[in-house]
């Protein structure tokens, strides 16, 4: 099943002079869990917050479910999931009333036996008023408030900020619960590599408001790789491979950071150059991410004083 | 009193991940089952858990898990049967070939450089890699 659930054209929003989102082109598939990534400021919850048709594109459109943006029914929205960033809740309502509240726009596909499953597991009564609960706790009501609807599209802005490794995994382990019914779909903003690594099969990365990769994880991880060349005396000053991102010289190396560039090329490449050696570094993915997204710089972030 | 306790069924207790590490999920997955294979731990028919449910127990991706059996597959440690499930393969039907062969030598050859560059004789080496086979062998 290769249907698109979530899609836009040239989304683009200004606010003022300053671009947040720029021409986003986006196709999401049915069926995975896609980990939506980029650099603090890079757009994300603008470009979400579009997608949901809470903020007016400047130019550009996107479609939820094949609905537009703009135009979301109520009939649409009872099935799509979104969690807010910060998990804003109701603060005087209790977790009984808050629920009440949420079923009313979905009806009948409410799963009261799972929200009160979830609820019993993360120790939690109806009767507590959420301006009582902490941070943690209040991430788990709106887990079990995203999961009860059983959305068929979830997006969750940085669900797991600021939350410790056993509450994160227990939104991975919501999200994976949830992709496992038939056609559902889950698209979530994170900085922590490792959680997008553990549970997502897609990625996305943004950067500066820009789309920069669109893809399966599996070929996000093969495609960007980190060669280090030796050469027996002095590494070239210029020279061209194709796929080159960033290049860090000094007087016998180079250590160059590729793009979808196959081991073969890289081979051809070093006999041209005339180099001694070579080897292909293996990056895990948050090396990766660094790499792609980051300019590369000319100084050090810290001097340190020669002692 | 009790069934014999089988780690083909606690697979989601002593499989690990580590995102943050340079090896793919699906490769961690695939390598912690074929060394458990190579140690005979798991043996010729044993049913692998299903990938949904060993997907909720790792808490990872199914379509991971899937690739992970898919590469178990295509290195004939495990055979699908069509709705039935996947299941270690019988060791006597494995065939390695030329190309198997090469990097095995490969790789000794490696661990034999590193070995002799650090100083080792040449039968401490073997004594050592007889020790390593039996920990994988010996029951």
């Amino acid at each position: 099943m290769t249907e698109t659930v979530l899609e836009s054209q040239s989304l683009t929003k200004y606010f003022g002079k300053t671009v947040a989102v720029d021409h986003l082109n986006l196709e999401i598939p049915r069926g995975c869990i896609c980990g939506f990534v980029g650099r603090n400021g890079a757009g994300k919850t603008t470009a979400i917050k579009l997608m949901l048709g809470l903020l007016k594109p400047t130019i550009g459109s996107s479609k939820l479910l094949g609905c537009d943006s703009m135009a979301l029914t109520p009939v649409i929205r009872q099935r799509i999931g979104y969690v807010t960033e910060g998990h804003r809740l109701f603060r005087w309502m209790s977790i009984g009333r808050l629920e009440k509240f949420q079923r009313a726009f979905f009806q009948k596909q409410w799963d009261e036996r799972l929200f009160a499953d979830m609820l019993e597991y993360f120790g939690l009564s109806k009767k507590q008023k959420i301006k009582h609960l902490s941070n943690g706790q209040r991430a788990q009501v709106s887990l079990a408030l995203a999961l009860a609807p059983n959305p068929e599209l979830l997006i969750m802005d940085d669900p797991t900020l600021g939350l410790d490794a056993a509450i994160r995994r227990q939104f991975l382990a919501g999200m994976i619960e949830l992709i496992m019914r038939e056609g559902r779909t889950a698209l979530f903003s994170s900085h922590i590599l490792g959680d997008v690594e553990r549970v997502s099969d897609r990625i996305v990365v943004i950067d500066k408001g820009r789309l920069r990769a669109n893809c399966t994880l599996e070929q996000f991880r093969n495609s960007v790789k980190k060669v280090k060349v030796a050469f027996a005396d002095r590494a070239p000053t210029e020279f061209e491979i194709e796929g080159l991102l960033n290049c860090r010289r000094s007087e016998k190396e180079l250590e160059l950071v590729l793009i979808g560039t196959d081991s073969n090329r890289i081979n051809e490449w070093a006999k041209t150059v005339g180099a001694e050696k070579y080897q292909i570094v293996q990056m895990n993915l948050e090396d990766q991410f660094i790499e792609y997204t980051a300019p590369a710089s000319k100084g050090k972030l810290f001097r340190w004083e020669e002692i | 009193m009790f069934d014999k306790i089988r780690l083909i069924d606690l697979m989601g207790l002593w499989v690990q991940i580590s995102p943050g590490s340079d090896e793919p999920v699906y490769v961690q997955v695939a390598e912690q089952i074929s060394e458990a294979i190579a140690r005979g731990e798991l043996s010729s028919g044993d049913k692998l858990p299903p990938v949904r449910k060993l997907a909720a127990e790792l808490v990872i991706n199914p379509n991971t898990v899937a690739r992970a059996y898919s590469r178990l597959e295509q290195a004939g440690l495990v055979v699908t049967k069509t709705g039935s499930g996947t299941y270690v393969s019988d060791p006597k039907l494995r065939k390695a070939d030329a190309a198997d062969f090469n990097i095995l030598t490969e790789r000794m050859d490696t661990l034999i450089t590193r070995g002799l560059n650090l100083g080792l004789e040449q039968q401490d080496l073997i004594e050592m890699f007889k020790t390593r086979v039996e920990k994988f062998t010996k029951k």
